[in-house]
């Protein structure tokens, strides 16, 4: 693969060549009233921003944002358009970290099954998104504390199947190409890089061995003898309501987590018509499962979020061949129950032993 | 590419009360939308929303559909205010079918509860196209009281066909109803008693016999645990599981059950399939 190394001030430059041509989102670091927030994604307009920050642990929000809307119109009535009306301009995101890039994988599954050999449908508006982006993607300097990919299969950096990963250093950064559209990206870019160097590739190499091993470290203690792709978690309701006991189901955790696809189908009066939005949805909600006639087959909050935590690792594994906790931690990080997956599949794991 | 969230526009053809809340309604689509028994569609209210159903009508019948709905909700409802001429929005159908194929030569039971049996009639229509080759079908149904049942008019139709018997009971005493009463299970008790003339030389075996069974949850439960007890093979019980489809599409998760999602590996589910979920209806 090709490896070349760049300063941050030609980074910048490059990131505004892309701008040109591309819709490009990069993560950036906010100050709230003096207060340090997680990087997030921003649209680079004029010039790259300043506050660019690719060093650290993963940005705020997962990729999904700019290939699966939060909220989309899929369609418009009466004489609606037999062809998907897809908005897709050719995007690059710089900034998903190996957690994320795992997440997408789901979302292939789910949306782009002819590709990526499932029986789904095709879904027209994630494809033509999803063909027309190039993600770069970013490995992990720092650990944050929830964060556990190590626990799940995963790992901080990237050393496979990617358009373009950067690897940042102390002082500039290691960019590889991965495919075909990572390769467009670095075109008649020979100007602002050099050669990465000997030294160069040791520092990313400890760099990505101590990011590791401080998750691993800092997941000790939620270690449990099942390993990640083999939980069956069962229904004990006592474990489960331990579990939930500060869950408020205000579905922050489906809104966050790199590998939530589910939607909500929502219908509304537009344009001296009707059109038909599609919405992320929250399994969280006590009306998810309802059905016609006050029906539920999961009405009470531990089994919604025992569904959400057994989504992740079972039924997804069961279906789509993925467990689908890719170990970002964004679910602890937003809940305002501080309501911790590790700790719940620890909890839940314990329970059933004692059982 | 295809938008599969796109609605269908569909007249309202025609519009029959069955009882104080349920209605059949016939669409013509705009564009034909063939199905096979069992499978659902998503009827779209303009405006108000989708809801899944299943057609009631025969699925050989491609350029119209006809729907049984109870007013349940805000969409049907809805619907409900609409007139002859109108339009709403069909897309499907989605879903498996009643794997027909399967069914030559079978004792069939038909076993349906309140609303539940207009999605069996689209299967009963079709099995009637080719009666002859099915040994027996038996069609029971419960309804809550003699003015919630539906196709009253047709039900005795029904029972003319060679092979064919109909049981109704209803689940309290009612003024005036001289038949059956209680849950539809009593009406599993007598299942090799066929009431037709050539009854002798069709006889029922429980080996040879395919379920299909549609109503509320805790129907289909007892239902299930009747059929098993009177030794059905689980895989010959097929449930209409009954989860909140909104996509249809497998994606939008609203009808997940485990590993399934109900709108692409059911509605049409065998007890065997169901069997490792603790209470699955």
């Amino acid at each position: 693969m090709k490896e070349v190394f760049i300063g941050r001030e030609n980074l910048l430059k490059l990131i505004g060549r892309w701008a040109k041509d591309h819709r490009v989102y990069v993560p950036v670091t906010f100050d709230i009233m003096n207060h340090p927030e997680t990087p997030d994604y921003e649209l680079v307009k004029e010039e790259v921003p300043a506050s660019l920050e690719l060093h650290g642990a993963c940005p705020a929000q997962t990729p999904k944002s700019f290939l699966f809307y939060s909220r989309e119109v899929v369609s418009k009535y009466p004489n609606s358009n037999p062809e998907a009306e897809v908005e897709a301009p050719p995007t690059v995101i710089v900034g998903p970290r190996a957690c994320d890039l795992e997440g997408l994988r789901k979302f292939d599954k789910v949306y782009w099954s002819t590709k990526h050999f499932t029986e789904e449908y095709d879904d027209p508006f994630y494809i033509e998104k999803r063909e027309n982006a190039t993600i770069v993607s970013v490995d992990c300097t720092a650990a944050k504390e929830t964060c556990f990919c190590t626990m799940v299969g995963g790992k901080p950096y990237i050393d496979a199947d990617f358009d373009l990963n950067i690897s940042p250093l102390e002082n500039g950064y290691v960019i590889t190409v991965g495919s075909e559209k990572g390769e467009k990206l670095m075109a008649g870019s020979d100007d602002l890089t050099s050669e990465v160097t000997g030294a160069h590739r040791d520092e990313q190499k400890r760099i990505r061995g101590s990011v590791t091993e401080a998750i691993e470290r800092q997941n000790a203690q939620f270690k449990v003898d099942v390993p990640y792709d083999k939980h069956e978690l069962g229904s004990d309701e006592e474990a489960w309501a331990y579990v939930t006991r500060d869950c408020v189901g205000c579905g922050a955790c489906n809104r966050a987590c790199p590998t939530c696809t589910c939607f909500l189908l929502w219908d509304q009066k537009a344009d001296g018509g009707y059109e038909r939005t599609r919405n992320w949805d929250t399994c969280l909600s006590i009306g998810y499962a309802r059905t016609g006639g006050g029906g539920n087959s999961r009405a009470n909050l531990p089994q919604r979020l025992e569904n959400r935590i057994r989504c992740k690792l079972e039924y997804s594994r069961d279906r789509y061949k993925l467990v689908t906790c890719t170990g970002c931690g964004r679910c602890i990080d937003v809940c305002m129950g501080r309501i911790d997956m590790r700790e719940a599949i620890k909890h839940v794991v314990t329970e059933m032993a004692k059982a | 590419m295809k938008n599969l969230y796109r609605p269908i526009e569909s007249v309202i053809e025609d519009i029959k009360k069955e009882t104080h809340n349920i209605t059949t309604y016939r669409f013509r689509p705009k564009e034909p939308i063939t199905f096979k028994a069992g499978q659902f569609v998503e009827l779209t209210v303009p405006g108000v929303g989708e809801a899944p159903f299943t057609p009631s009508s025969n699925p050989n019948v491609h350029d119209t559909m006809e729907i049984t709905i109870m007013r349940v909700g805000c969409v049907t409802e809805a619907l409900e205010k609409l007139k002859v001429g109108d339009t709403v929005g069909i897309r499907g159908p989605y879903g498996n079918w009643y794997n027909m194929d399967d069914f030559d030569d079978k004792n069939i039971v038909i076993v349906g509860g309140g609303v539940g049996l207009a999605p069996l009639r689209s299967l009963i229509l079709a099995l009637f196209e080719n009666v002859e080759k099915y040994k027996s079908i038996s069609i029971r149904y419960g309804a809550r009281t003699p003015m919630d049942i539906v196709y009253a008019d047709v039900l005795p139709e029904w029972e003319k066909h060679p092979n064919v018997d109909v049981q109704l009971t209803i689940d309290e005493p009612y003024p005036g109803w001289q038949g059956t009463v209680g849950v539809v299970t009593v009406l599993l008790e007598d299942l090799p008693l066929l009431t037709t003339a050539n009854v002798d030389d069709l006889p029922f075996t429980v080996e040879n016999a395919v379920a299909c069974v549609c109503g509320p949850p805790i129907m289909l439960k007892f239902v299930n645990m009747a059929l098993l007890e009177k030794g059905f093979d689980p895989n010959q019980i097929y449930h209409s599981m009954e989860r909140n489809m909104s996509c249809g599409l497998g994606k939008c998760g609203h009808c997940m059950m485990g590993e399934y999602y109900i709108c692409k590996d059911g509605a049409v589910m065998t007890a065997a399939q169901v069997a490792k979920f603790e209470d699955p209806f």
